[in-house]
């Protein structure tokens, strides 16, 4: 590979392995959103690593130059957490999609939030199982009965990912539209120079299973420019719970200390042999 | 190793509830013998509460290292019988011990009074009370000081040194007390003498199972571990955080144990050497992200301090029932290693080589601690240093195109670090080509099975495969923290004209048949001895090697460990149940 | 329509032109790919064509920008009409069992947003050169688009894209 050009182009954060996605699929748009921001921010491919889990989405890390970990599902963010607090010095991406994320990792969302390390976390939300064949996530509406697993709907509350992220303590939180790669990826320059665990929901249609979502296009609309972001978690709170959750936009800005080693008076093997000495 | 357990040594239980003080008093028994040049052991036994339950601390003394109990204790010392009832089978009495107790504490149980034991009733709280600032388990180490041996200069110089934190009067009060323990005990006629080895006192160590292994983790060059708190290896990770931290590591306490694995997957993803320490339910949970760092090929180390079990099962006590779980719990075909340490000491060799086979193998290292290990402190010569030469390999860059799970012909693929240019990848759990391409192609899944599992078979594990002592016609082939028992009973049968030979294994996964059948040439009995119910470590052996002769096993469940004299009675009958 | 934003300068308007050129050929590209991969052969073909036009065109800009120090945008930088990059199209409507006529009328609308982006900056731009420059490339985005037009005539009605009988594939 060739170093890293001054001003590095979108396809030089891509790999020569061609995705598996649907042809239509939201997921190509956040793929190149995020080689579109990593240009911007001319970061060196190797200095970067995105993790994902298992679903659709979660295969984005061969489709990058990146060093990449596809996992298994639903443990990215534990993954990305153990690099970041191991290789501080790595700028560490986490992506995956909602059933990933929201489902079977949801207990790692909340502690990531809470957790803040300095960390970008992309979940595309198509409100669909894809690999497994169209099953609910958490995020599908209740009355969606396309799938033979939930024929009468999910019968639960459909997930609110920013306003969960909101309570748990994400202090950067984002939703954005992936028919839009443009503004994602200026989102993602700011979700990537916040200092903290920074969350962007991405609307990501699935044209197989959700083909209604071919719609997205039309109904996605900015948040209100004058009242977001905020830094008030109150009015941050207010718009997720007023919103039906097709605004896009940040939501949230919080400065709050960046998770960081504890630190320790510097010690040797040999000083703590000693502790077991008389 | 030529450590021996004493058939004379002298085994004492302290026994109390309720911020008595057992432990307190226990830890500094033990260092007060040290500094008189004796080696010890020390067990503990709790009840389920988390303050205020009954408690013993179980030690034991001896002029050689010591691992194991006694057959019966020569003295109990105990402040009150506070659910005793739960504990008293811990504690084997015969006519022969000795029994003080505090008639404010109770009647004694009628399980210690059938023993014959002889009993003598002896105030300890009613004149702590009297002293002021004093404390009964103060007066109980002034007893135990006087019947012992034990220089009370010595015990005060701890007390002064333990207790100086609490402030002036608090040492005073227990200074008191001990020197009005000392002359209770004078009063008494009973002589139990600490066996001592003087020579070298100086260099011995005084270290738990759990602070060995978390040294040698240290040693092995983990920087990174992330952990769940889980009884019994809690005291690991609190004994690694500020050490992590102090030696340019880092620890954290993660939100589950799917995270502990995971994140230090990362970590080690990352080049950091990456350890979790969990007991046998995180275990359970940990074991799909165990496998992803078989199929990814990423260096890791676990730590399972095992307890009974199933489920919840028996916290606070040992077994060593998760040998099943560990070998064989991944889904799919997951070669990985699995090694058990044979002594306290050795947890510290055995951790430092887990760190040293995850990171030369490029796999996953489970090793199998017990509670009885772990949570036993023990007075022991220093554990010895070793070097080992084998390193993670690291990929450099070349002009062709990078392979991460390269078919090199010693299967051990170098590995690329994130922030190496040119040489960036993506690990996978899927099944792979050689890139690390997802791949369902049945030559790329055949070779990458024989790759990650011929990586293992081909290694060279030198002679840390085990420990073996002695000759005969007999054999025991053990494990874990059942290797000093039957080393203890191994003696006894030689002293009863029985030559007997020691083999315990400390890599178990994958099974070392050829150097397990070299070490077993002429023996025509074998017995196999594991904490199980249902015979774990037998049937895995008979499964994988045919031994020879007649075989038999001595497997009993915890939480009561295996004995020396159930052992040696087993080898010398020559039946096993 | 609301009043575009205004290309003042000659580098300003070629990195636009450039870029709406790169990033045409890398969608197309992407889509051909996709295509490949789902055994659609002749949306495959067609895609790579179109990423083959805008690779002579991406050429052309560049020799027209030779001497010249283009400003570096971020993409959300640039100053087209809907945020994205006028011949990128929408993902809402490609389909793997797309016809040829489709994937016709998907570079169709590519090139007339290209043609409406460039007439745009020729009618509101302050700098006569840019305005010439602009009318120019508006002039030939118009040719393409008459040029797809007629190829979408050449192939018949629109068919109608076909069901895929089987099921989707369980995949992870």
């Amino acid at each position: 590979m060739n170093p890293i050009p001054e001003q590095p182009r979108p396809k030089d954060y891509k790999s020569d392995v061609k995705p598996v996605w649907c042809p239509g699929c939201g997921d190509f748009g956040v793929l190149n959103a995020i080689t579109k921001a990593l240009a911007s921010l001319r970061l060196p491919p190797e200095q970067v690593a995105l993790i994902s889990g298992i679903g659709c989405s979660s295969r984005v890390p061969a489709y990058t130059s990146l060093y990449g970990f596809h996992g298994i599902h639903g443990r990215a963010l534990a993954v990305g957490a153990g690099l970041k607090a191991a290789r501080p010095d790595l700028n560490v991406l986490v992506a995956g999609g909602d059933g990933d994320g929201f489902s079977i990792g949801g207990n790692h969302f909340l502690h990531a939030c809470r957790r803040n390390m300095n960390m970008t976390y992309i979940v595309m939300d198509n409100e669909v199982y894809g690999m497994t064949k169209g099953q609910a996530s958490p995020t599908t509406a209740p009355d969606w009965t396309q799938s033979k697993l939930t024929p009468s709907g999910t019968l639960s509350r459909a997930f609110q990912p920013a306003a969960i992220a909101l309570a748990a303590g994400a202090t950067f939180i984002a939703r954005a539209f992936s028919g839009k790669p443009n503004t994602l990826a200026q989102l993602i320059v700011l979700a990537m120079q916040h200092p903290g665990f920074a969350f962007i929901q991405v609307l990501s249609p699935c044209p197989t299973f959700r083909p209604e979502q071919k719609e997205w296009k039309n109904i996605v609309r900015p948040f209100p420019a004058d009242e977001l972001p905020t830094s008030d978690p109150a009015l941050a709170a207010l718009h997720c719970q007023r919103d039906d959750g097709m605004s896009t936009g940040v939501i949230y800005v919080e400065a709050r200390p960046v998770w960081s080693r504890s630190e320790m008076e510097k010690t040797t093997i040999e000083d703590i042999e000693q502790e077991f000495r008389s | 190793m030529n450590s021996t357990s004493d058939s004379h040594a002298l085994s004492i239980a302290l026994v109390g509830s309720g911020g008595a003080g057992v432990v307190t008093a226990g830890n500094l028994l033990l260092e007060a013998a040290r500094a008189d040049g004796s080696f010890g052991l020390m067990r503990r036994s709790a009840g389920p509460q988390i303050r205020g339950g009954e408690s013993a601390a179980l030690l034991h003394f001896a002029a050689a290292p010591v691992e194991c109990a006694g057959d019966y204790y020569q003295l109990v010392v105990a402040f009150d019988w506070l659910h005793a009832q739960r504990f008293v089978e811990e504690i084997p009495l015969t006519a022969a011990s000795c029994v003080l107790h505090d008639p404010a504490g109770g009647d004694v149980p009628e399980p210690i009074a059938r023993t014959g034991a002889r009993l003598v009733p002896i105030e300890m709280h009613a004149p702590a009370t009297e002293i002021g600032c004093g404390r009964a388990n103060m007066i109980a180490l002034g007893l135990v000081s006087a019947i012992t041996g034990i220089k009370t200069e010595t015990l005060t110089e701890m007390v002064n040194r333990s207790l100086s934190a609490k402030g002036e009067s608090m040492v005073m009060g227990a200074r008191a007390c001990l020197e009005r323990g000392a002359a209770l005990g004078r009063s008494l006629d009973i002589d139990l003498p600490i066996p001592v080895d003087p020579d070298g006192a100086d260099g011995r160590w005084m270290i738990s199972g759990n602070e060995a292994c978390g040294l040698g983790a240290l040693k092995g060059g983990v920087r990174f571990v992330a952990g769940y708190p889980i009884t019994p290896a809690s005291e690991m990770l609190e004994w690694l955080a500020p050490r992590l931290a102090g030696t340019g590591g880092c620890l954290i306490q993660a939100e589950d144990e799917l995270a502990s694995v995971n994140m230090i997957l990362g970590a080690s993803y990352g080049g950091v050497p990456a350890m979790t320490v969990t007991s046998g339910p995180g275990l359970a949970l940990m074991t799909e992200g165990i496998g992803l760092a078989v199929a990814s090929e990423t260096p890791i180390v676990v730590i399972d301090v095992m307890r009974g079990g199933p489920s919840t099962g028996i916290p606070t006590k040992s077994e060593q029932t998760d040998l099943n779980i560990a070998l064989y719990g991944m889904h799919g075909e997951a070669p990985h290693v699995v090694v058990a340490p044979v002594s306290i000491a050795d947890c510290a060799f055995t951790a430092q080589w887990a760190v040293n086979l995850a990171e030369s193998l490029q796999t996953a290292v489970i090793v199998l601690s017990d509670q009885l290990l772990a949570q036993s402190r023990t007075v022991t010569h220093r554990p010895p240093d070793i070097d080992f030469i084998t390193r993670r390999v690291t990929a450099q860059r070349r002009d062709e195109a990078y392979r991460r799970y390269a078919l090199s012909g010693d299967e051990v693929s170098a590995m690329a670090i994130p922030g190496s240019a040119g040489l960036s990848y993506t690990a996978d759990g899927l099944e792979h080509d050689e890139r690390g391409t997802p791949s369902t192609g049945a030559e790329d899944h055949l070779r990458q099975l024989d790759k990650r599992s011929s990586k293992l078979t081909g290694f060279d594990y030198g002679d840390h495969w085990a420990t073996v002592e002695g000759d005969g016609e007999v054999a025991v082939v053990t494990w874990g923290s059942c290797t000093a028992a039957v080393r203890e009973a191994i003696r006894r049968a030689g002293a009863a004209g029985l030559p007997v030979r020691l083999i315990a294994l400390r890599l178990l996964a994958p099974l070392r048949t050829k150097q397990l059948s070299q070490a077993l040439a002429g023996v025509n009995r074998v017995l196999v001895v594991e904490q199980t119910f249902s015979r774990q470590f037998y049937h895995y052996l008979r499964s994988r090697f045919d031994l020879p002769g007649r075989t038999e096993c001595l497997a009993r469940p915890g939480p009561l460990p295996l004995s020396p004299g159930e052992i040696a009675d087993c080898l010398l009958a020559g039946t096993a149940r | 329509m609301t009043k575009p934003q205004v290309i003042a300068t000659e580098a300003e308007f070629l990195a636009h032109a450039l870029a709406l050129e790169q990033e045409s050929v890398d969608r197309y590209e992407e889509l051909a790919d996709a295509m490949e991969t789902h055994n659609n052969r002749e949306v495959c073909d067609l895609f790579r064509k179109m990423a083959d036009f805008g690779r002579k065109h991406a050429a052309e800009v560049e020799r027209l920008a030779a001497g010249t120090a283009l400003p570096r945008l971020e993409p959300w930088e640039f100053k087209w009409a809907d945020d994205e990059g006028p011949e990128t199209g929408e993902y809402a409507d490609i389909d793997y069992m797309m016809t040829p006529v489709q994937a016709l009328r998907f570079a169709l609308a590519n090139e007339k947003r290209s043609r409406d982006f460039y007439a745009l900056v020729a009618a509101y731009s302050p700098d006569r050169t840019v305005r010439k420059l602009a009318s120019e490339f508006a002039e030939e985005e118009a040719e393409h688009v008459t040029l797809l037009e007629r190829w979408i005539a050449r192939h018949g009605a629109d068919t109608a894209m076909q069901d895929d009988l089987d099921p989707p594939n369980i995949v992870d």
